[in-house]
């Protein structure tokens, strides 16, 4: 029994019941001042598991050559939590961490704690602060429950206890003009979720009538190695539920709406975490339980990866509206890493963890900063919000312009290393996949990186710069406030440090 | 023939129940005295000890297996008519669970004041009898006379408001119910022709070895067999009949229908399937796999559109069935009863929260409830909560789990197509439940619904409540219910 872990998972969730428990004026009132406290003392609660996973004579697998590379996302567990559940199901309430899951569950926790901190003062026009907080740390606690659950079930279970969570963040605190928009962007976010979760349960059911296990741990030390029949319609029905998650184009068609109609939190970790998720599930179960069969899927998923990468930038390159932009340039980035963990190779797989990271982080940022344009004029059309914002809100277009250069993946910050990882993973696919295919994605890829490029740069151009004559600043449009530049700092100083020691994490990740 | 000791014991929870009902008529009968209160009080105490008793009876004696009204058979052990197993066990834990709740709905000041307190109570306890001799039948004679005597006192119970709408539905089922019965009689008989035994039995072991001439005679009558039950359960396409019939009948009398009812039909199937005309590997099997797909996408399609909370209750629990068939239809008993245990369990709580609002708002329309998480938190909760639990999410584990055995049922017997059908119907399922918690979860409106609930809904309600949460955390109670 890890009793911090089960703390990191149980705390937000009782917390989110004594805030609905609280009387409701009291509890609006201290919603987000309790949210806050809590999520700050579950991010420490991670830093210390992460010390003590990774303290020098602790218990991780730390350098290059100490364990031959076995397979990839295998679980090397600590904090374990090992009980029987419903032992008639033979599902088991087990949980633990390594160090593909623990940079994820800090990342969590990170962003929620910014997210609370940021409503200490700035809320969406809907009120109700008290359940959004609460909401906030359910979500914290089913993503964390995702992260850290060593059972296919559980991990399901964790999986879904998202969903409603977020279905009422869009649904209530979604965008105040368009009521029937947010809720039918909320609607298709729930419900093909759901449908992909359904169907990767039925893949988890399948695997377990192959291996007779549900144990993550157990599965990925004794692999299904065989490949075709059952085992490949396993594979193909977790694939399928991990992409729409993930999302994986043309899954993807619930992102921009729930991206763009969810409040500014919301859409934080919506593209911060959520969708990492689906990235973590197929490194997690799908590559290490069934090796031959995701080999045989693997070229399909990098080709749809690779559609995804371009088909995200083509249509950023359309959008006028400045969240639905960010949101398809998650459809991008996403792309790479699914093509990252299609490459099965330790470059490629190594680069998509990375990147998970560097995307939470970077698109959390750019979903805080839209937030912040958004506020105050609005309105997230670009047309409406017109150009030169270097002249009207310096802070926050120098800001803007730092975070669309972070990702579309300027060497020297974070969102660089992830991405050239997976493109050299697909110079070097793994041993059982089509060599000259995946050169091929590695082309197309690298031509999606121009036109990421030239996406963030067209961005850039028709939103901050411009002639400030003809854009006179609003009255009302403040700069950087003192609460957007305490809840934004972490996020810009991460971008900054992982981009110039890329090595504090990848060091983790040598014996994938 | 003399009755064993045996035969006593396994007819006391259906004799103690029958007992009950005469003892309430002739209570409410012949006692005029007293407030109508006191007899109320009365004759619900009486109720709820004649089921307490059955629930007592059942739980001590939950490992033990007592064949009844047995006879020598000519070949093979003996034949018996009623057994008490646990599979018995776990049907009648659930219906007798079922039939408390719904006398708890029906407590003073709750059920409706034109209704009359002995016939409902004695109508009540009836259908109970029935069905707690169906789910132990074990012979179609007693299977065709149990169901009957499910059936009667339930169109009786729909009319007794006496009202059009209550008329109006009360005829449709029965004419329903007649028409099914009809049907499963020329089953059952030519299931005898084919067979020469009506017991389940003998039936299961001589089905296989028959003429391959009279195959397929005895497939349609097992087809006849169970679309006669098709019809109680409201499987599609035999489902006309059961929206109107619930929005007709008062609420209790609706939850009555969706719990009582509905499980005794679902446990007569069950047995049916399990023990008699289906054994595994018969191609009726696929008839009722076929049922399931119907019955779930039919009535969770028709639930998305529903504007009023009993009509959206009445299509959502057609749906619920044609989940439930689908680990029936591969014999799973152990994956239905937990199913059935979890819905009669939530399906109670949601009948007692709307029945709650229905008194105040008797349009009983969706919209109604807006803003209750806010104006009546301890009922919007809960309701919430038995709408989660009904869709299959976290935080509802119990419905979520029973979903997942009825999964896992379905694949270890290789039907592929079934559990894709069933995961697409556990979306639209929730697209159903998400627009009443919507509405639920909205600021209140100008005249928000708050009241005073009454003490006997407030116990119901946070009964199921409190067992849907244990349930939830502890999914394996669920089943244990057949082991």
């Amino acid at each position: 029994m890890s009793w911090l872990l089960i703390a990191l998972l149980a705390v937000p969730a009782l917390t989110a019941a004594l805030l609905w428990a609280l009387p409701a004026g009291t509890g609006e009132r201290v919603a987000a001042i309790v949210g806050s406290v809590i999520s700050g003392l579950v991010l420490i609660g991670s830093g210390v598991l992460w010390w003590k996973l990774v303290r020098p004579d602790g218990p991780s697998v730390l350098t290059a050559g100490d364990l031959p590379r076995t397979l990839p996302g295998k679980v090397h567990g600590y904090a374990e939590t090992d009980v029987s559940w419903i032992p008639s199901l033979d599902v088991r309430f087990h949980l633990g961490i390594d160090t593909i899951s623990m940079p994820l569950i800090a990342l969590t926790a990170l962003l929620v704690f910014l997210c609370c901190l940021y409503s200490l003062r700035i809320t969406p026009r809907a009120g109700r602060m008290r359940s959004l907080i609460a909401l906030l740390l359910v979500i914290e606690t089913g993503v964390i429950g995702t992260f850290s659950a060593l059972d296919l079930v559980l991990f399901f279970l964790f999986f879904e206890v998202v969903l409603i969570p977020m279905w009422l963040v869009i649904d209530i605190w979604g965008d105040d003009h368009d009521r029937a928009g947010r809720r039918r962007a909320a609607t298709t976010f729930v419900l093909m979720t759901v449908l992909g979760s359904a169907l990767m349960l039925l893949g988890f059911l399948l695997v377990h009538r192959l291996t007779g296990s549900f144990d993550i741990e157990y599965l990925s030390s004794h692999p299904w190695r065989s490949s075709g029949g059952t085992g490949l319609k396993a594979a193909l029905l977790i694939a399928v539920g991990l992409a729409v998650k993930m999302p994986l184009w043309p899954l993807h068609i619930w992102l921009p709406d729930a991206h763009a109609k969810a409040p500014t939190v919301g859409s934080v970790l919506l593209a911060g975490v959520l969708l990492k998720l689906g990235s973590y599930g197929m490194i997690r179960i799908l590559l290490p339980v069934l090796p031959g069969d995701s080999a045989t899927i693997a070229p399909y998923l990098g080709g749809l990866s690779t559609v995804a990468i371009i088909a995200g930038s083509l249509a950023c390159l359309a959008q006028t509206d400045v969240k639905r932009l960010i949101a398809y340039s998650s459809v991008g980035h996403m792309g790479f890493i699914g093509l990252g963990i299609a490459t099965m190779s330790p470059e490629g797989l190594t680069g998509a963890l990375f990147a998970n990271i560097a995307h939470g982080i970077i698109t959390g940022l750019l979903f805080f900063l839209a937030g912040a344009i958004k506020d105050r004029h609005d309105t997230s059309d670009l047309r409406a919000i017109g150009r030169a914002l270097y002249a009207r809100l310096p802070r926050i277009g120098g800001l803007l312009t730092f975070a669309c250069l972070a990702s579309l993946g300027l060497p020297g910050l974070a969102g660089f290393w992830g991405e050239m990882l997976v493109l050299l993973g697909a110079y070097h696919p793994g041993n059982l996949l089509p060599r000259t295919t995946f050169l091929v994605f590695m082309v197309v890829a690298g031509i999606g990186t121009v036109l990421t490029a030239a996406y963030f740069l067209r961005l850039v151009r028709n939103l901050c710069q411009g002639d400030p004559a003809e854009y006179p600043a609003a009255a009302f449009a403040v700069d950087l406030s003192r609460i957007e530049l305490i809840a934004w700092a972490p996020l810009i100083v991460l971008t900054v440090f992982l981009g110039l020691w890329p090595w504090f994490l990848l060091q983790y990740w040598t014996f994938l | 023939m003399t009755m064993t000791w045996t035969d006593w014991q396994a007819i006391a929870v259906p004799l103690v129940l029958a007992l009950g009902a005469i003892t309430v008529l002739l209570a409410d009968a012949l006692w005029r005295t007293g407030s109508k209160q006191v007899r109320h009080t009365v004759i619900t105490l009486i109720t709820g000890a004649a089921i307490l008793f059955g629930l007592a009876f059942i739980a001590v004696q939950r490992n033990s297996v007592k064949p009844a009204f047995c006879r020598p058979a000519v070949e093979g052990p003996a034949q018996c008519s009623l057994v008490f197993e646990p599979l018995t066990v776990g049907l009648w834990a659930v219906l007798l669970i079922g039939g408390l709740g719904v006398v708890g709905l029906s407590a003073y000041r709750l059920l409706d004041v034109d209704i009359p307190v002995g016939e409902y109570h004695f109508l009540l306890l009836s259908a109970l009898t029935g069905a707690t001799v169906l789910a132990g039948a074990r012979d179609l004679a007693t299977v065709v006379i149990a169901l009957e005597v499910v059936s009667l006192p339930s169109f009786a119970m729909v009319a007794l408001r006496r009202d059009r709408r209550g008329s109006e539905g009360a005829l449709k089922a029965f004419l329903v119910s007649v028409l099914s019965t009809a049907v499963m009689l020329f089953g059952i008989s030519y299931l005898y022709g084919v067979t020469g035994s009506l017991y389940l039995q003998t039936i299961v072991t001589r089905l296989p070895a028959i003429d391959p001439d009279l195959r397929r005679v005895a497939f349609a009558a097992g087809l006849f067999v169970i679309v006669g039950f098709g019809f109680k359960i409201a499987a599609v396409p035999f489902h006309g009949w059961l929206p109107d019939t619930y929005a007709g009948a008062p609420v209790e009398v609706a939850a009555f229908l969706a719990v009582v009812s509905k499980s005794a039909g679902v446990g007569g199937l069950l047995v049916l399937v399990t023990f008699g005309v289906a054994p595994s590997g018969s191609s009726l099997r696929t008839v009722v796999c076929i049922l399931a797909a119907l019955t779930m996408t039919v009535g969770n399609l028709a639930a998305l559109r529903q504007a009023e909370a009993v009509r959206l209750l009445a299509w959502s629990s057609i749906g619920q069935v044609g989940f439930l068939l689908a680990p029936l239809a591969v014999g799973d008993a152990q994956a239905a009863v937990g199913y059935l245990a979890a819905y009669v369990v939530v399906t109670l709580g949601a009948f007692g929260a709307v029945a709650v609002v229905q008194r105040h708002r008797p349009a009983g329309l969706l919209t109604d409830y807006r803003g209750m998480v806010r104006s009546e938190p301890g009922l919007g909760v809960a309701l919430v909560f038995f709408l989660v639990v009904l869709a299959g999410l976290p935080p509802g584990l119990a419905g979520l789990f029973t979903k997942f055995a009825a999964f896992q049922a379905v694949l270890d017997a290789h039907i592929g197509w079934l559990a894709a059908v069933m995961a697409v119907n556990v979306m639209i399922g929730l697209a159903v439940y998400l627009r009443w918690i919507a509405e639920l979860f909205r600021l209140p409106a100008d005249d928000p619904f708050s009241v005073d609930i009454e003490n006997p809904a407030v116990a119901v309600i946070s009964t199921c409540a409190g067992a849907a949460v244990v349930l939830s955390i502890l999914p394996s109670t669920l089943f244990a219910l057949v082991t």
